[in-house]
């Protein structure tokens, strides 16, 4: 691994069980102020309870998560959005019978200065030019790509200092996946940590600067994205065949 | 007499106060998933806080209805805070059962309180009528009409504008995602309950007003109206509870025109069942909407049931079977009959609600049917009193299976609710059948126990037929659920989705684990009837379905032996600390909110 520049998140030893079934065998995961880390695995492997773990919707038995070098263990969902993580959860999640803009401006919840709000809100519609004719519809009528754009819109409403996104690429089309990725892109550029987990590992390693294999609770693979590309174990296991998206 | 237009405007009255026990209960629903089964004791507090207010504080209207208000939304509060989020993590059966205990506990303590007489609460508005139309309107009526409107606008307001309102509406259309959001679930709860229980104690003493009377039967009674407006409108959603509030004011209210008063209720309750059948996620309900209660698996608490050794039950069996022979007094005979009565109730819900997971809340209607077949089979067919208890049992297993057959579709929270109105349809309509069941009278002179031309005069013999029975039918029901039917109905328990993808019809096996619970219920009320030798519509009520859920909750869900044990234990306890009749139903209410909280497995474990 090469020495990351700063933790922002930092997992460590978590062990999380599920009745008695152990999901998480001592996970450690870092994520470094300002980069993408993906968390890559199939199914059952622990990815979206380590979102769930981040969120605090999910204790922990042991182990430590820590965000800007403080503790997250105890906190509440809402304490820990409001440390400055926010969330593109898993299948979008949007409030169906809300407008586009309640929507949108849910994410701003946590925040008591509406002139800026108001201001950002306008950011959003030029970062998300298509969803500025949507506003007023329902979210639930949207399309799949549209509504991963309201997702992201209202995760950034926050002004938080990481997202964390449980595969934002699942069920859109290829059109909207790359658009998707180049917006995580451009929101990592612009200062905001990305911490996502995802399935297709091509298009994740694309945009990643560190990623980590998950496989039945455990750590098997990690490092820079760019050695993980051309990594056989990966190849075999993700990039092989038809597999590759 | 009154005219079409006065039927209207007294249905749209009657429509508003509804609305308001129903838009609390939508709200909350919408946020919880939770039907909140104590609403009407708030609406009840309310009523009688108006009283205080009124008759002994002699505060004007408006800071009568701030008091109510006020007074109510603190009860809401305490509901929310001790009763229900220590129940947050449990399993979903656990703050449903917690909200009927609630209401036991708060409509006994109302009614330790200020005495179940009825009192008056004037409205302090002058008594004029103003002509309008075809008809008159009063003060009260538009008094009734503002509040109502008047609330509903505040409330659109607050969920449209206010930060805490955007907050509910988003915790209601997906929790988890408000959570992420950093919406604080704990503080909507609040929220939600408060302003529900505002507008339910409001209501109340809007009712008490109407009709200056006032008593602790409003209690249920307002719960099953709310209930009923809220899931015709659609559970959980706030518009649609008002609409099918309004809805259900007139379809009662133009019942009542056509059929008479008695039939107010039996409309509310129909109207319920062909909306739960037709619509269940009622009328506006958008598409979108995921069924009802798709998991419920987690409905019921998952536990290791306590193996009694056969002997032990055997011993025990024998003890109990052997006590009339040694000094014992009539009147410990008598409350182990009472126990053993009850017994037979309780295996048959614990297998209804147990093995298969439909928790009944009108179970004592299949107690009413097998008393009443029961004795009017002995009396007027003059049918040999051991075989008309048969009979009793018999009609019990084949009405009970077809009323309930509607709702076999529903799940969770939705089969309670269709179960309660089906005992209130039951015992309405033998109120209302003069010619076969002799109204409200009742039936009287049932003849005394016999069996094959023995009359069971002594308490003993009375004793031992009842353990008999009692005994077979608990052998029987043990025999089932270690059969594969009773593997199939803890199956489609656990999840029916998975259960029917194997092959297993509900249908069938629902109506099965009725037939047989049916039976069990009807021969005990059958062997009832011949002991009271009095019943009316009000002997099986809705007091003696809730005694046996805290029974079978008690004893352990689905638990044979638990059902039996429990029983005695709720029969039993209240007579060994002589505790006085009107405090046991306060004690009951205390117990299953203990058991909730504490063991939700039961004593025994669920089987």
């Amino acid at each position: 691994m090469t020495s990351a520049p700063e933790a922002l998140l930092a997992l460590s030893n978590v062990n999380t069980f599920y009745g008695q079934a152990q999901v998480h065998f001592d996970l450690s995961i870092t994520v470094a102020r300002g980069h993408i880390v993906c968390l890559l695995g199939g199914n059952a492997s622990g990815k979206s309870t380590t979102m769930k773990i981040i969120l605090g919707l999910v204790k922990p038995r042991s182990g430590e998560v820590t965000f800007d070098s403080a503790s997250l263990i105890g906190l509440s969902t809402p304490q820990i959005v409001r440390r400055g993580i926010a969330s593109v959860p898993e299948a979008r999640r949007l409030f169906a019978d809300m407008s586009v803009r309640e929507n949108i401006l849910m994410g701003a919840f946590v925040r008591n200065d509406r002139d800026a709000v108001a201001q950002d809100l306008d950011r959003m519609l030029t970062l998300f030019p298509k969803l500025g004719q949507r506003l007023a519809q329902r979210a639930g009528s949207l399309s799949g790509g549209e509504q991963q754009m309201v997702a992201m819109a209202r995760a950034l409403m926050s002004r938080p200092r990481m997202i964390v996104m449980d595969e934002p690429t699942m069920g859109l089309s290829p059109l909207y996946v790359d658009r998707v990725l180049e917006l995580i892109r451009t929101i990592n550029q612009d200062g905001v940590s990305v911490f996502m987990v995802e399935q297709n590992a091509s298009l994740a390693l694309e945009i990643a600067h560190e990623a980590y294999v998950l496989q039945t609770g455990k750590i098997v693979l990690s490092g820079p994205a760019r050695a993980l590309k051309d990594d056989p174990r990966i190849r075999d296991a993700y990039l092989g065949g038809s597999e590759a998206a | 007499m009154s005219s079409w237009f006065d039927y209207t405007i007294n249905g749209l009255i009657i429509g508003n106060v509804y609305a308001l026990v129903a838009v609390g209960l939508a709200l909350i629903f919408g946020v919880s998933r939770l039907i909140n089964f104590a609403q009407g004791s708030i609406y009840l507090v309310g009523a009688y806080i108006g009283w205080v207010a009124v008759m002994q504080l002699h505060t004007p209207l408006p800071l009568t209805i701030i008091v109510v208000a006020a007074a109510a939304a603190l009860v809401g509060l305490v509901i929310e805070r001790f009763g229900l989020r220590p129940l947050q993590n449990s399993v979903r059966i656990a703050p449903l059962l917690a909200t009927i205990g609630i209401s036991f506990v708060l409509d006994q303590l109302v009614m330790l309180t200020f005495s179940p007489n009825p009192r008056a609460l004037p409205s302090q508005l002058p008594d004029v009528r103003f002509q309008l139309g075809g008809g008159t309107i009063g003060p009260l009526d538009l008094l009734i009409a503002g509040v109502g409107i008047t609330s509903a606008l505040l409330l659109f307001v607050f969920l449209r504008y206010s930060k805490l309102g955007w907050a509910v509406r988003a915790a209601s259309q997906d929790r988890d995602a408000a959570m992420q959001m950093g919406v604080d679930v704990n503080r909507v709860n609040q929220a939600v309950f408060g302003i529900a229980a505002a507008l339910g104690g409001v209501s109340g003493m809007l009712v008490g007003m109407y009709y200056n009377q006032i008593d602790t039967a409003m209690s249920l009674q307002a719960t099953l109206k709310g209930v009923v407006a809220e899931v015709v409108g659609g559970a959980g959603n706030v518009p649609g509870a008002v609409i099918g509030s309004l809805l259900l004011g007139l379809v009662e209210s133009y019942g009542v025109a056509v059929f008479g008063t008695s039939y107010r209720n039996l409309f509310a309750f129909l109207l319920l069942v062909v909306v739960l059948v037709l619509r269940p996620n009622g009328l506006f309900a958008s598409t979108r909407q995921a069924p009802p209660e798709p998991l419920t698996g987690t409905f019921i608490a998952p536990s290791r049931p306590l193996r009694i050794p056969r002997w032990a039950l055997a011993v025990a069996a024998a003890i109990f079977a052997v006590l009339p022979l040694f000094p014992v007094s009539f009147y410990v005979l008598q409350t182990l009959i009472n126990a053993w009565l009850l017994g037979m109730l309780a295996l048959s819900l614990t297998l209804v609600a147990g093995t298969m997971g439909q928790v009944s809340l009108g179970h004592a209607a299949l107690l009413a049917i097998g008393a009443y077949t029961s004795a009017l089979l002995s009396l007027t067919l003059n049918v040999p009193v051991g075989l008309a208890i048969v009979g009793g049992g018999l009609m019990s297993a084949a009405l009970g299976t077809l009323l309930i057959s509607p709702s076999f579709r529903l799940r969770g929270h939705y089969v309670s609710i269709a179960t309660l109105a089906i005992g209130e349809i039951v015992s309405l309509v033998i109120l209302n059948w003069e010619s076969v069941t002799r109204g409200p009278i009742g039936i009287s002179g049932i003849p005394p126990l016999t069996l094959f031309g023995y009359d069971l005069i002594s308490p003993s013999s009375v004793y031992w037929f009842s353990l008999a029975v009692m005994v077979v039918l608990a052998l029987l029901q043990g025999r089932l659920l270690t059969s594969h039917l009773g593997r199939s109905f803890r199956a489609i328990r656990d999840d029916d989705i998975a259960a029917r993808a194997y092959g297993l019809s509900l249908n069938r096996y629902k109506s099965l684990a009725f037939i047989f619970g049916g039976f069990a219920a009807g021969v005990s009320g059958g062997i009832a009837a011949h002991l009271y030798s009095y019943i009316n519509h009000e002997t099986f009520n809705t007091q003696q379905s809730i005694l046996a859920l805290t029974v079978v909750i008690l004893g352990g869900l689905g638990n044979v032996v638990g059902a039996i044990v429990g029983s005695v234990a709720l029969v039993g306890l209240p007579e060994v600390f002589r505790i006085a009749a009107e405090y046991r139903i306060l004690i009951y209410g205390i117990v299953l909110l203990l058991l909730v909280r504490f063991r939700p497995q039961g004593l025994l474990g669920t089987i």
